[in-house]
């Protein structure tokens, strides 16, 4: 019997090899459920998804969904979706995009105040490149007119890739080329125009500006308690502008010396909670370097603050710090006024360096990673040429960290004090991967929402500077992917831990995607202050506002919540692998694997649809007993519950 | 009293043991440690008093307890019963400490005090008393006993007895002959009550005709023949006795040629495709003019056996390959890396290491070279002949693969055992020489069978709902190749396996006409090793095959079939975009100075080959599980195949993590459904008219699919907690190498290496 079938099987295989395309064109383009798990890029270099530029824009999505027809029709026009308040600037035909994959490709090129579209109606199915300008680093004309009079311009882009355009000399020499129109809108800042978010303005169901409210967060976490309390001490940013206004601090350190410690911080960021353990009360503390300097300066209140927060834990009587840097640097710094903490000055101190290096190194690494992985992967060295960027070994570093940070808290029961120099890069790697593992709220999508408001925004790390928003100077040396860097941190713990993370790889993707996007405004601004100055909650649209709309693309379908749960990764290069769904994804030829995900979707539906015939005839067989008599001893459906349904 | 040197190593010689004087002196106070043994096992040796290290670190958990070697296994018995974790995969032959002694790969014993180490071989001599043991292990374990407490005498005795038994002098010395034969004739009584054809083994043996007329009919090659010129192995010496051939060749023909062919191997038939082509496999031949007149005889039969008369190519497999002592020797590699070097020390340069052990480079080659048989067969639609030398090592790789890739049924578990049997059992691949079970030739020893179980693994990482089985499952196969109980992995071929089997049957008193696969069972007669219930950890509950989850039930259909033609696969790229790509091409240099950034990416874009265009135009579209499957082979598609490389490095294991979480979730789901369908079934009732009324029984649990069951209310939501990366197997005390070397995370953090620049010291602080 098996052998018939199998001949089958086997003779069907020719005629249901695949889908239609059709078929394909309007899941991506209507529903990305089936798709979420792939991350597939968001704004799609992509000749097969001919429907990319409705992925693109959010409020597309949340308006009912089109038939698949009718975004076919769209999907044949030249011009992109547009968004709300985004117009059209420029319009080029015959420009000659050189894709690195299929070859040259001849279309017409959009310019919005938003995006790059690009779309060549000469292959079937047309081929579409929808770029959001806050993508573009650098923008610059290569070679003179010479060969036959084209122009030649290469993009490099934030995300991992370079595109190149070329396009007749303009007869008119007046006349701008499109890509010069192009680099006005790519760099508002630098030209005096606005970012594209403050137009962007879409409604969406879910107000993301109130995930994180920094009260009930530290209430959640039992703040204030009998040893720490909320002061109000920089409620104007007076005592430290890159500090948010709420900071959770020990109780018996009144105002006045919470200033005087500050004055000895660097950048006035002193010692505060990050996370207290529910149980054993042992302390998450961040802060920048202390001023210690050449001279070997101290601060009696310093001192006394650490031991503060050493005695809010009466399980240890020791206190670790976690200087992130590597020990000589961490002792260059003096030369500057900086340095650590001698364990002479903190009694009961363990100073721990962590060897992590500094933002230029992170960006030279991601930039030698860039050239291993994009446009092509070279056929010989693949691993030894990805040894030699480092970028594994400084994420193994950081996250073993994380991991010393959290096994001192949960197993050592002690408290530590997180610092780097600054305090809001490094530091804000640690302390929220450490978060991470030991608290499984930030595990779920408004948890680590949460997790990157208070940790990553509240606390100043310079996204403006970091990313170069909107900003022309490409070589400038405060650029660095540290977020990046951060989120291939969880990246590698949810490969770890499948079933931990209610959020799925696309949703990190996607918070990567509109780190640089510009369409909303969370990453905008340097910190808490400024993005106050600036309005954003009232001007721009959160990214979680769109994320938290349609949570069902973001969840992963395996996890279980497992509450109190700490996790304790490897962090042997053995198990940390290239994010290849994230630093590969442009080369066609990486197409994700077969999500899993998906298939458990499937899964998920039909399970439902079977719960739902059985209950239908359960309610048969109820309604037929009730009307003769009852003698049943126990109704099977009660005896399943379903583990959880998220279609 | 044992002699320590024995004049004759055999196993058929030895008595009981008799009792040693360790055993009367010191043994009262202590129970009694008994082994477990298997029919026919008798205990040759043993020592009390040894230490088992379980942890690298400390000895605090070491276990105290019995160290025996017996005429199949080296085995440990702890004086106190450990708390067993029922969680892990439980083998019904073997107990947790035990270790087959063919599984056993090195013997060494080492003297600390005097810092004396010695490999021991068979009847050899030892001139120092060994302080410890280590026993290196071919599924890679790393098992340490340590002597100081026992004595030096018995320890020393146990260690030679081990070294010796585990260098079998003949095959029929392997235990398996004993305990088989011991098995049928205390098994006879239930076999009559049940009496089911072979045992009830489901998979296809390849040893009859009828099997091979099953294959060809499955496949539609009505144009192939079985044939039986090799009947009583009167042709070739290494192929089985039937063989499939064109039916355009007579047997007469075939004799003919059979000589100038290595081994008289015959071009022999694998497999159909159901557009008319063959694979085909075959030996070399040794004088180049008859290769001419075998390809202009031979071809065309070939050829003749295809619908559409389509040409006939040949693979010359041996040019394109590693061989198999590369194959060899890159194993060798990443097993020093992956448990024998220390964990810190290997830690160090991984990716570079494991790039320069050569055994994903090995890996891809082989999936790369049967991706190209495949688009020959499937994109160009011609018959392929792959001819090695001895078409005998690496032909049963591609082969295999190509089969896998091409027809679905392999990817069921039956089929794959099937295939298994067919290009690798029956083909004549020579496992007991390339597994080296007699341990007398080192050079002829190759994981060929391991290496293809990676290329299927790396398939099933890349498509996980495409395989009925799981990792778990490869890995057990693997590891079965080391218990020298099933008639699978201990022969060079189908002749060898007939006439030791017979002389087998004649010492065991089997009557004559006793099927071979019931008195000397393959390894596919699974519940021989382990419960119906560790059975269903192989069963994957995402499979999307026959009898999977979804089509299981006509009447939910998830999966739409639709129809696509053939040719379109075929489809070009149009003319007009190559010459854009000239035009844009030749104008740009290459890392223009004003760019450095920007690499000239275009230029990059060759002109594909036609199975480059095959392989994109496959890509471009969305994979169906049940059709043809390629798998993604650049470079950073390959991986490491973790759960078997790293299941025993205790550094490696994820506690509560790894892909088995997400596992255990969708298992419970599958299961849940398979319930709900169940109560479906019984709804509906086998008469139309009766109320619908769910019967108190679904207590069907004996029959249930997935390993993991649907959780209940009581339950809580968690995954177990014994959950780990490692997860069926653990690294609890199999993996213990010398020296300790600090805490686990303190090992993370050893100093980063130093490639900062000034500059970039002076920076920090920004």
């Amino acid at each position: 019997m098996e052998k018939s079938g199998s001949i089958d099987s086997l003779g069907s295989k020719r005629s249901s090899s695949r889908q239609p395309s059709v078929d394909s064109l309007s899941s991506t383009s209507t529903s990305r459920s089936d798709r979420s798990a792939q991350a597939k890029p968001p704004f799609a270099m992509s000749s097969e998804s001919v429907a990319a530029s409705a992925e693109l824009s959010p409020e597309f999505r949340v308006k009912p969904k089109p038939a698949a027809k009718q975004v076919l029709r769209d999907s044949d026009k030249e011009e992109p979706q547009l968004l709300p308040n985004e117009t059209v600037q420029d319009r080029a035909q015959d420009v000659t995009y050189f894709c690195p994959f299929i070859g040259a490709l001849r279309g017409t090129v959009t310019v919005t105040n938003y995006r790059l579209f690009f779309r060549c109606m000469d292959r079937e199915p047309s081929f579409v490149l929808d770029l959001p300008l806050g993508v573009v680093s650098r923008v610059e004309k290569i070679g003179s007119a010479s060969n036959r009079g084209d122009v030649s311009y290469g993009l490099v882009c934030k995300d991992m890739r370079n595109l190149r355009f070329a396009h007749k000399q303009m007869e008119d020499t007046l006349r701008k080329s499109i890509f010069e129109v192009l680099v006005k809108f790519a760099f508002p800042v630098s030209n005096g125009l606005q970012i594209y978010a403050y137009e962007y303005g879409q409604v969406f169901p879910e107000n993301g500006w109130k995930v994180y409210d920094a009260l009930s967060e530290y209430k959640r976490q039992g703040i204030p308690n009998e040893s720490w309390r909320i002061t109000k001490v920089n409620d104007h940013y007076e005592v430290c502008d890159t500090y948010p206004s709420t900071l959770a601090v020990p109780v018996n350190i009144p105002d006045e010396e919470l200033k005087r410690v500050a004055a000895y911080r660097a950048k006035g960021r002193m010692p505060v909670l990050s996370w207290i353990h529910p149980e054993s009360q042992a302390t998450v503390a961040r802060c920048s370097q202390p001023m210690v300097g050449v001279n070997g300066k101290r601060s009696k209140e310093d001192e006394k603050y650490l031991q503060a927060i050493m005695d809010a834990n009466a399980q240890s009587h020791k206190l670790f710090i976690f200087d992130a840097r590597p020990s000589v640097n961490a002792a260059a710094n003096k030369m500057k006024g900086g340095g650590y903490e001698s364990e002479d000055a903190y009694q009961n101190a363990e100073l721990v360096f962590l060897d992590i290096h500094n933002i230029h190194v992170m960006r030279e690494s991601l930039r030698k990673l860039k050239d291993v992985v994009y446009p092509n992967i070279e056929d010989s060295h693949w691993l030894s040429n990805l040894e030699s960027t480092h970028w594994l070994e400084h994420i193994k570093l950081i996250l073993a960290g994380a991991l010393r940070i959290a096994d001192k808290v949960e197993s050592g029961k002690t408290s530590v004090v997180v610092h780097c120099s600054d305090g809001w890069d490094r530091t804000g790697q640690l302390t929220s991967l450490a978060m991470l593992m030991l608290d499984s709220y930030y595990r779920t999508v408004r948890g680590f929402e949460v997790l990157l408001e208070k940790e990553w925004l509240s606390f100043g790390h310079r996204f403006q500077l970091r990313v170069g928003h909107g900003d022309k100077n490409h070589t400038d040396a405060d650029r660095s992917p540290v977020f990046v860097q951060f989120i291939d941190c969880v990246w590698q713990l949810t490969r770890q831990f499948p079933a931990a993370f209610e959020f799925n790889e696309y949703f990190l993707v996607t918070i990567l995607d509109h780190l640089y996007s510009c369409l909303f405004g969370t990453f905008l601004c340097n910190s808490e202050q400024q993005r106050l100055k600036e309005e954003i909650p009232k001007r721009t649209v959160s990214l979680w506002s769109y994320i938290n709309s349609q949570l069902e693309e973001f969840t992963n379908p395996f996890y279980v919540n497992y509450s109190n749960h700490v996790l304790f990764p490897v962090v042997g290069l053995r198990h940390l692998e290239l994010w290849v769904g994230y630093y590969i994804r442009w080369n066609p030829r990486m197409r994700p694997q077969e999500p899993v995900h998906q298939r458990h979707k499937e899964l998920l539906a039909k399970r439902a649809e079977l719960q739902k015939r059985v209950d239908e005839l359960q309610r048969e067989v109820t309604n037929r007993s009730a009307s003769s008599s009852s003698e049943r001893a126990g109704s099977p459906t009660r005896s399943i519950t379903p583990v959880q349904t998220f279609v | 009293m044992f002699s320590v040197k024995p004049t004759k190593p055999t196993f058929k010689s030895y008595l009981p043991p008799v009792p040693t004087d360790v055993k009367k002196t010191i043994e009262p106070p202590l129970k009694k440690l008994e082994p477990k043994l298997l029919q026919g096992e008798i205990v040759v040796n043993e020592v009390n008093f040894v230490r088992k290290c379980i942890s690298a670190e400390s000895s605090q958990d070491d276990l105290w307890g019995k160290l025996i070697c017996t005429n199949f296994k080296v085995s440990f018995i702890p004086s106190e019963a450990s708390s067993k974790q029922n969680s892990h995969l439980s083998h019904l032959l073997l107990g947790e400490h035990d270790i087959p002694l063919a599984c056993l790969e090195q013997v060494v014993t080492v003297n600390d005090t005097k810092g004396k180490k010695k490999v021991l071989g068979s009847n050899q001599k030892l001139k120092f008393n060994p302080t410890e043991l280590i026993l290196y292990c071919k599924d890679l374990r790393i098992i340490r006993f340590c002597f100081v407490e026992a004595g030096p005498e018995s320890a020393k005795k146990v260690c030679l007895a081990i070294a010796h038994y585990s260098h079998p002098a003949d095959l029929p010395l392997l235990f398996g002959f004993e305990y088989q034969g011991r098995r049928y004739h205390e098994s006879k009584g239930q076999r009559v009550n049940g009496a089911t054809p072979r045992g009830g083994l489901q998979t296809p043996i390849f040893d009859r005709p009828s099997d091979w007329d099953r294959e060809i009919k499955r496949t539609g090659a009505s144009e192939w023949r079985v044939c039986s010129i090799n009947e009583s192995y009167a042709i070739s010496p290494s192929l089985p006795e039937n063989i499939v051939v064109p039916v355009s060749l007579t047997d007469q023909d075939l004799k003919q040629h059979s000589i100038f062919f290595m081994n008289q191997r015959v071009p022999h038939w694998c497999w159909n495709h159901p557009n008319g082509s063959a694979l085909v496999r075959m030996a070399g031949i040794g004088d180049p003019l008859q290769q001419r007149r075998i390809d202009q005889r031979v071809f065309p039969a070939i050829t003749k056996s295809h619908p559409q008369r389509s040409e006939v190519i040949r693979s010359d497999v041996d040019k394109c390959l590693p061989n198999i002592q590369d194959i060899q020797s890159a194993f060798i590699k990443v097993r020093q890396i992956c448990v024998i070097d220390p964990f810190e020390e290997s830690e160090e340069r991984w990716l570079s290491s494991i790039e320069n052990t050569r055994w994903l480079e090995y890996v891809r080659a082989f999936l790369k070279h049967s991706a190209e048989m495949v688009y020959l067969l499937d994109g160009k639609n011609t018959s392929v002949i792959l001819q090695e030398e001895e078409d005998r090592d690496l032909n049963c790789v591609v082969s295999s693969l190509v089969q896998l890739m091409l027809d679905p049924h392999y990817r069921s578990l039956i089929g794959f055992q099937s295939l298994v049997q067919k290009e690798w059992v029956m083909a004549g691949h020579r496992f007991l020489d390339r597994c080296n079970h007699l341990k007398k030739n080192d050079k002829d020893e190759s994981p060929l069978f391991m290496l293809f179980l990676d290329c299927v693994w790396q398939m099933m990482n890349q498509y996980p709902a495409a395989f009925e089985f799981t990792e778990a499952y490869l890995t057990v196969l693997s590891d079965s190749m080391w218990i020298p109980l099933f008639s699978t992995f201990l022969f060079n071929s189908s002749k060898q396996r007939a006439q030791h089997l017979m002389d087998f049957a004649k010492n065991k008193a089997i009557p004559q006409g006793e099927d071979q696969v019931v008195y000397f069972p393959p390894v596919w007669e699974w519940s021989q090793q382990f419960s119906t219930k560790d059975q269903t950890l192989f069963n994957n509950p995402m499979y999307v095959g026959k009898g999977a989850a979804c089509v299981q039930n006509g009447e939910v259909k998830t999966f739409r079939r639709t129809k696509k033609t053939y040719s379109s696969t075929l489809r070009g790229t149009p003319a007009s975009l190559r010459n854009g790509l000239k035009a844009g091409g030749d104008s740009l240099t290459r890392r223009g100075s004003l760019l450095s950034e920007l690499r000239p990416d275009f230029s990059l874009v060759k002109d594909e080959s036609p199975s480059e265009r095959f392989f994109r135009d496959w890509f471009s579209r969305p994979a169906d599980l049940q059709g043809l499957l390629i798998p993604l082979l650049l470079p950073s598609h390959l991986a490491l195949w973790k759960l078997y490389f790293l299941r025993w490095v205790p550094e490696a294991c994820i506690a509560k993590g790894g892909p088995i979480t997400a596992y255990h979730k969708l298992s419970q789901l599958v299961d849940e459904m398979e319930i709900l369908q169940s109560q479906l079934r019984q709804y509906k009732g086998p008469s139309p008219g009766r109320t619908p009324r769910p019967s108190s029984s679904w207590s069907l649990s004996d029959q249930r699919r997935m390993y993991f069951k649907a959780s209940s209310p009581h339950d809580p939501p968690s995954p177990p907690d014994f959950l780990t990366s490692s997860f069926p197997f653990t690294p609890m005390g199999n993996l213990c190498r010398r020296g300790g070397y600090g805490t686990p995370i303190s090992k993370f953090l050893n100093g980063a290496r130093i490639w900062l620049s000034t500059e970039t010291l002076e920076n920090d602080g920004l």
